[in-house]
């Protein structure tokens, strides 16, 4: 296997030996994966393609007001209606309850959480009560008959409104979110949102109002500055950083919220038969989402832990998620609720588009105001940062924080400090979006640097080049008594910027830009960034069936990203297994799955190549040792390739068929009556149910692993811009991966350049709109909020392009990184630097760019449009 | 069918939002039926007017011929008024039955006038007129009960002679007062609403239900004045009433017909 | 009672099959009636259940309303024939490409394909607050949400505005308007000829409707005489998304030019105000002058004058300044090395 090429392995830490990559017959080859025919046909299908005889149907009343209490509520007039046949609101639903995690880990209940309805919407658009009926027709006719009385409550959509002395509150009890320390990080704790930990404490609601002082220089735009809702951290000298500075930027600028836009709104659907419940709807993870399932519905067992033995799950194709299905969404509770409620028959719950605006999460803007030091080569000295994040209605969003820790990842700033505000909003709940935090921070840092490279006279890939990270690059704050950092695998974004500036010609663009003809302008830009790559720890099972077929047990979900099957030839490619006998099973708990992380983070291609190359030896290390027994000799004198276990130097052997067969007859560890100690709870249950069907071999991945593995990309941009018209669009874009081996090309090129395309709409366009006065939503539908089309990107001319460095990672046994989040900053960044490389620093103060405000920043000479306002 | 005219506030909530317009048509039927009903009752139920008290015909002789009714400003305030009354109603109601054009230029602007008109009303009436002419007092309400019975048969004296106004027109006036100061204070309000050289648009003076209550009054106080207008005409047009209605034309009324129908003492005669 | 939206209600369909059978029904219903062309206006309203006819009459089946053929040296344009159609008839390619550009520039290629002529002038508007079903003037309320202090208006009117400042979102528009195309409306009592520019009216005049057209009206054809024929055009369409999206402002000009001269011009845009704009003051002031920057220059300023942004929509006074500039001495193509 490909492993460990380039950099040190981690002292005391014994790292597999590599292979060469020439000899590879399927990592790094592209192929047909078993999901395209049907989804090209049509065939696939999604969770609302369900039908059953007698199937119900359900729809929402959602909040008209942004905040307000329900007073009574009259459903009689509904419930006569025929074919009307329940109605629920949040009183029906499980309370939340605290729950144990395999780890031991106790969830506490959060009272504040979204339930999935309420009788205090937070938001316009909240669901309030489900109506059950024969036909969505009949419902939605039964909601109209629904007579129901809202007390309105104080609201509040931007952050620096309710921030104001005297300005409103979003909840009752205050503003925003304050936490108790969390407790100390976790060793070897999986990373997550950019950094590692147990989860935080719950966090209490509380009142945080700034002073009339703090917002005095908010009319020009600088983002005010008043005390912090969570404790700041630094690290290095600041003081001296900006004393001994060349040159200082303090900027501010605003990113937007912008909804996931997933292809496929939240429909699920439900159905109860012998005490189980059957469950369809879109998920990130199809092993993960069963426990949260469990927890949502309130089964657990007498430890507290989900019971997840009465839920069968199941989603075969997801179309989207990005952060907003990581484990489904806690909606699905509603039509299992019904169904209960109603004998068990199916019900199905479609989300309209809209309400997908409402219910699909969203990306929190955040506001960062920065002070930079960089000595005259451009090197970043201090950045004392500050990130004001819109955090929604529910729960406490991290993303000021995590930016932070990409900032000082990215930009290696000797010395930094973080301070953040998180302020809850009466618009709806915010989630991880690809790069959570990761992406703010590339929009808000990047203009600031495009800027210094020009007061510096500083060409703009070397002022990246000399702040990038490298090798084990440490990044955040230090914790523990000795402050102690914490620090990458590797990084290689040197690699990056250099293959990026060869392939996009950024030497010989540069020495002409911006390039003027007539009003068209054209400027080039350049932006790193990165995310986390990766977590480790999960389970692999496989089965080698008789026929000598190999079947892979995949818990991955099925999101688009492929990586629920291109994981697995990892493993195919260990036993030497072409990829014609090779089965994914996938999509279905009912099909036996092993614990798997979530696709989330961009965990998956690290983490489940790592669980696939923990199976692969498993089931080599098995065969071997069936052989062994059946021939004699030990295990260590046979080899396993082209489907046969033999003895090394030719001889007896068996093919994997015969091996199969022998297992089922030796039994025990080889045709899965005894589980591996070590695999999870989950892992183990669908062991016992695949028991004597052939060899199976599981695993869960404990390969050496030291830093915490982030990836990174480097993008170039150029852009054209119309200054009679203020339009502009790309004309070449180029995004360079860091994500160590490459595993299948076609899909890690779509990732790149579409989660390129994500962070380009987050610059051209994309946005929500809100009337403050009424604090409703405006742009609820596509046309209005947005999202990038394939005409934005310059694709149809052959100039949207990408590329990988294919440097292996050297912590993880097959090299490779996630590369989900990774290139969205850039995306938007690179952009946005093209963009003032064209036109000047004073265009924009915040994205999305459009052509109103350029127009009418090249009218007026200053930074257009209303900089702190959000939502416009 | 209704009165109001609910909608959905942006938040959901039910709030007025305006008058239902068919009740211009009520108000036109109302006006008409009125017309007829006081035709009939004039024709064949009216009894012959009859006063206590008549001024002497020696005593007639010594005053002026032409009796000063209406100041010059007091008339030009009257058709100013008029003129801006009908362009609103004209203006307002055209369109609601299908007559296409700009109206509403033409409705703010006589609006502003006929506040205008308003303001200079109040002050003359109440600084350089005898302010309490007017207003219905013990003598007309007296007189009114008196003539209710007469007219039922029962006994009673006969009323006395009017005021400077006789009660009808105290009552009209009233009405006019009551519904004319209804339109013109929320058409004030209204005005913040709309694109005019005045003031600056602010739709958020009010909250969504006293924006509605505000449209719902304007709305009834003008199909009111509909019927008021049509009353008001039909009466300055009627043969008898033709003598006092050219007082706004000319000023004066004469003083036969101030002898027979005015008290002397309640109203002293004055030339021209 | 509480609101639902995007869930289609229950009405009556019709699915007549000549215009004489359209149009008994549309007499029939009066205002319960909804007249149906493409459904892609017409279908938001429906499955928002802001409008609430009982009756649809869905015009799909009427052949006679389809189709391009020649007339008096010109065009008449079926009132059902779809965009695509429209863009890709060889005479209007040749003859009147500003309309083929104009209508190509609407929407998506499937919003076309679905999408007919007769819709895209007889559309609503697009304004936010009216399309959440907010009861505004244009909803029969009394309030113009997005003219207050705290609206979002990026997408409003800068002229013409009366208590609503809602645009029309039409690119064929502008380009028949400036073709001097004529509309014809028959009804249950006869047949009426409207000029392209007269079809559209604004809120001073009906604060309810875009066009002309009453319960009873239907459009059948579009005429375009031979007039402008092979004129020098222009059309631009500035939208924020290069497919899919609105025009934040259009321009559509036919030119006829005498040497260096313009000797006659018609031009119209869109997306400034409730209907689309024919710019008669810039047309006169163009005649008989020399077709260069200056004369450019003067004709964009002439165009904005008494132009009144809102809060957000400053921009598309400069915007519509430079589109005028841009119809009379076209845009210097880049060449790029
Ligand atoms: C997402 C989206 C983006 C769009 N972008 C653009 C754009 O950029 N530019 C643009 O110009 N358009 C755009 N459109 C509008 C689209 O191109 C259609 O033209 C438009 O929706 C109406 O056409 P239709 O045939 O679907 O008509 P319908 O929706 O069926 O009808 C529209 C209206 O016209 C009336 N009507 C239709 N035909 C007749 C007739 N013959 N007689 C009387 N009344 C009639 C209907 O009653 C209805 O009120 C967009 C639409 C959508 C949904």
């Amino acid at each position: 296997m490909p492993i460990n090429i380039n950099g040190a392995a981690p002292a005391g830490l014994v790292v597999p030996k590599p292979t060469n990559p020439a000899e590879h017959k399927l990592v790094g080859k592209n192929y047909m994966t078993p999901d395209l025919m049907a989804k090209v046909q049509g065939k696939s299908k999604y969770a609302e393609d369900y039908r059953a005889d007698g199937m119900l149907f359900v729809k929402l009343l959602l909040s008209p007001v942004p905040h307000g209490r329900v007073r009574s509520v009259d459903t009689s007039a509904a419930l006569a209606m025929p074919g009307v046949k329940a109605i629920i609101t949040v009183d029906d639903l499980p309370p939340p309850a605290s729950s144990l995690t395999d780890a031991g880990v106790v969830i506490a209940a959060n009272m504040k959480a979204n339930r999935g309805l309420t009788n205090e919407p937070m938001y316009q658009g909240e669901p309030i009560l489900a109506v059950c009926a024969e036909s969505e027709l009949i419902a939605a006719e039964a909601i109209e008959k629904i007579k129901i009385d809202i007390e309105r409550l104080p609201f509040v959509v931007d952050p620096f409104v309710s921030l104001r002395p005297g300005g409103p509150n979003a909840r009752v009890e205050g503003n925003c979110w304050v936490s108790p320390p969390p407790p100390a990080a976790v060793a070897g704790a999986p990373a997550g949102r950019g950094g590692r930990g147990a989860p935080p404490p719950q966090a209490e609601v509380k009142e945080i109002k700034w002073t009339d002082a703090d917002y005095a220089e908010y009319e020009s735009g600088k983002m005010p500055m008043g005390a912090p809702n969570t404790p700041e951290w630094k690290y290095g000298n600041l003081d001296a950083a900006f004393k001994n500075a060349a040159l200082v930027l303090d900027e501010t600028f605003m990113s937007p919220n912008t909804s996931h836009q997933c292809l496929e709104t939240r429909s699920a659907m439900a159905y109860w038969q012998n005490g189980k419940v059957f469950v369809h709807t879109g998920t990130q993870s199809t092993a993960q989402t069963v426990p949260a399932i469990a927890r949502w519905l309130g089964m657990v067992d007498e430890k507290k832990q989900p019971d997840v033995s009465k839920i069968v799950f199941i989603s075969e194709y997801t179309g989207g998620g990005f952060g907003s299905k990581i484990t489904g969404d806690i909606s699905l509770i509603i039509p299992c609720i019904l169904s209960k409620k109603l004998g068990g028959v199916p019900v199905m719950m479609r989300l309209t588009r809209e309400e997908e605006h409402f219910m699909g999460k969203a990306r929190p803007a955040v506001t960062g105001r920065v002070k930079v030091a960089f000595n005259k080569e451009g090197k970043i000295l201090g950045m004392d940062m500050y990130g004001v994040c819109d955090s929604g209605c529910y729960d406490n969003q991290g993303d000021a924080q995590a930016a932070g820790r990409i900032a000082s990842l990215l930009y290696q700033p000797e010395a930094m400090r973080l301070r953040t505000m998180t302020v809850i909003t009466n618009t709806p709940p915010r989630v991880s979006q690809s790069a959570p935090g990761g992406m703010q921070a590339v929009a808000i840092i990047e203009p600031l640097l495009a800027k210094a490279a020009r007061k510096l006279g500083v060409d703009p890939v070397e002022i990246h080049r000399i702040n990038a990270p490298e090798g084990k690059a440490k990044f955040g704050p230090g914790a523990g008594p000795k402050q102690v950092r914490g620090y990458v695998t590797s990084a290689y974004l040197k690699q990056a910027l250099d293959k990026g500036a060869e392939e996009f010609r950024w030497a010989e663009r540069k020495a002409k830009s911006p390039q003027v003809q007539g009003n068209k302008v054209r400027g080039i830009g350049v932006s790193v960034s990165g995310y986390s790559g990766g977590s480790v720890g999960f389970d692999g099972l496989l089965l080698i069936k008789t026929d000598g077929t190999v079947c892979f047990q995949s818990g991955i979900g099925n999101l688009g990203t492929e990586s629920m099957s291109d994981v697995h030839r990892v493993a195919a490619e260990m036993l030497g297994v072409p990829w014609d006998k090779c089965e994914i099973c996938w999509g279905n708990t009912n099909k036996n799955l092993p614990w798997t992380c979530v696709s989330g983070g961009s965990q998956t291609t690290h983490a489940m190549t790592r669980s696939a190359y923990a199976v692969a030896l498993d089931a080599k290390q098995k065969l071997k040792e069936l052989a062994a027994k059946k021939f004699g000799g030990t295990p260590e004198g046979y080899d396993v390739a082209n489907e046969r276990v033999f003895r090394k130097g030719g001889g007896s052997g068996m093919t994997l068929a015969q091996a199969a067969q022998y297992a089922i007859e030796v039994g025990g560890v080889y045709d899965g009556h005894e589980p591996p100690a070590d695999v999870n709870k989950m892992t183990k249950t669908s062991i016992a149910a695949m028991a004597g069907q052939g060899l199976v071999a599981a695993a869960r991945d404990k390969a050496p692993h030291d830093g915490q593995t982030y990836s990174f990309a480097a993008t170039f941009a150029e852009v054209e811009v119309d200054k009679e018209t203020g339009k502009f669009h790309i004309t070449d874009f180029l995004c360079i991966a860091d994500v160590g081996t490459v595993i299948h090309p076609k899909a890690l090129g779509g990732q790149v350049l579409g989660r390129s395309t994500l962070g380009i709409g987050h610059a051209i366009g994309q946005k929500w709109v809100y009337d403050q006065h009424y604090g409703l939503p405006l742009a609820k539908r596509f046309y209005n909020n947005k999202p990038p089309t394939i005409l934005d990107v310059p694709a149809g001319s052959g100039n949207m392009n990408w590329a990988a460095l294919d440097i292996p990672d050297p912590e993880t046994p097959v090299g490779a990184r996630g590369i989900g989040e990774p290139p969205v900053g850039g995306g938007c960044a690179a952009v946005l630097n093209a963009m003032s490389d064209a036109l000047g620093d004073e265009i924009f103060r915040r994205a999305p760019l459009s052509a109103d405000l350029i127009l009418m920043s090249l009218e007026t000479g200053k930074a257009a449009g209303e900089h702190l306002t959000a939502h416009v | 069918m209704g009165i109001i005219e609910f909608a959905k506030s942006p938040w959901g909530q039910d709030v007025p939002i305006h008058i239902f317009f068919y009740l211009i048509y009520v108000a036109v039927i109302a006006g008409l039926t009125f017309f007829i009903g006081h035709v009939i009752w004039l024709r064949y139920f009216a009894k012959k007017e009859e006063f206590a008290d008549s001024t002497p015909p020696g005593e007639v002789a010594k005053l002026p011929a032409e009796i000063k009714r209406h100041s010059l400003p007091a008339r030009l305030f009257h058709w100013v008024q008029a003129g801006a009354m009908l362009t609103l109603l004209f203006s307002a109601f055209l369109p609601k039955v299908g007559v296409r054009f700009e109206w509403l230029q033409w409705h703010w602007i006589a609006g502003v006038v006929l506040t205008v008109s308003i303001v200079f009303h109040i002050i003359h009436a109440s600084f350089f007129m005898n302010f309490w002419s007017i207003w219905p007092d013990k003598i007309d309400i007296e007189d009114a009960g008196r003539r209710w019975k007469r007219s039922q048969g029962e006994k009673a004296p006969a009323p006395r002679r009017f005021g400077k106004y006789p009660m009808e027109n105290k009552m009209y006036h009233l009405a006019i007062v009551l519904a004319g100061l209804s339109v013109t204070l929320t058409g004030f309000f209204m005005l913040f609403r709309i694109r005019t050289p005045l003031f600056t648009r602010n739709s958020y003076m009010f909250g969504d239900m006293t924006n509605g209550l505000m449209y719902t009054l304007h709305g009834l106080a003008g199909v009111g004045l509909i019927a008021l207008i049509m009353i008001h005409v039909y009466f300055a047009l009627r043969p008898e009433k033709l003598k006092i209605s050219r007082s706004m034309v000319y000023g004066t009324i004469k003083r036969e017909h101030y002898a027979e129908h005015h008290d002397p003492k309640r109203w002293v005669a004055e030339a021209e | 009672m509480a609101v639902i939206r995007d869930v289609m209600p229950a009405f009556e369909l019709f699915q007549p099959a000549t215009i004489d059978d359209a149009l008994n029904l549309l007499d029939k219903h009066g205002s319960e009636a909804w007249v149906m062309a493409g459904g892609l206006d017409s279908f938001d309203w429906l499955k928002d259940r802001i409008k609430r006819p009982s009756v649809v009459v869905d015009l799909s089946q009427i052949k006679e309303l389809t189709g391009v053929k020649e007339w008096n040296g010109g065009i008449e344009i079926g009132a059902m024939t779809t965009l695509t159609d429209v863009v890709r008839n060889p005479i209007v390619k040749e003859k009147f490409s500003i309309l083929a550009t104009g209508a190509e520039s609407a929407a998506s290629p499937q919003i076309r394909n679905q999408g007919t002529i007769g819709g895209n002038v007889s559309q609503d508007t697009r304004c936010w607050y009216y399309r959440s079903g907010w009861k505004c003037y244009r909803a029969g309320g009394n309030t113009c949400f997005a003219d207050t202090p705290t609206a979002i208006n990026r997408e409003h009117a800068i002229m013409g505005a009366s208590r609503c400042v809602a645009v029309n979102p039409s690119d064929s528009a502008p380009a028949l308007i400036a073709l001097d195309a004529k509309m014809v409306i028959r009804n249950k009592s006869g047949e009426r000829v409207v000029d392209a520019e007269n079809y559209f009216i604004g809120p001073a005049l009906d604060i309810r409707r875009m066009t002309v057209l009453l319960p009873g009206d239907l459009l059948v054809a579009i005429r375009i005489p031979s007039t402008w024929a092979g004129a020098k055009f222009y059309f631009e369409k500035v939208r924020d998304r290069p497919v899919w999206d609105f025009p934040l402002v259009n321009i559509a000009a036919a030119m006829k030019v005498n040497g260096d001269n313009i000797e006659s011009i018609r031009m119209a845009v869109n997306g400034v105000a409730a209907h689309p704009v024919r710019l008669t003051a810039v047309e006169a002031s163009l005649v008989g002058k020399p077709r260069n920057a200056a004369s450019a220059d003067a004709a964009g300023q002439l165009a904005i004058q008494g132009a009144e942004p809102l809060r957000h929509n400053g921009y598309k006074v400069p915007l519509l300044r430079n589109l005028v500039k841009r119809a009379i001495r076209g845009v210097e193509e880049a060449k790029w090395a």
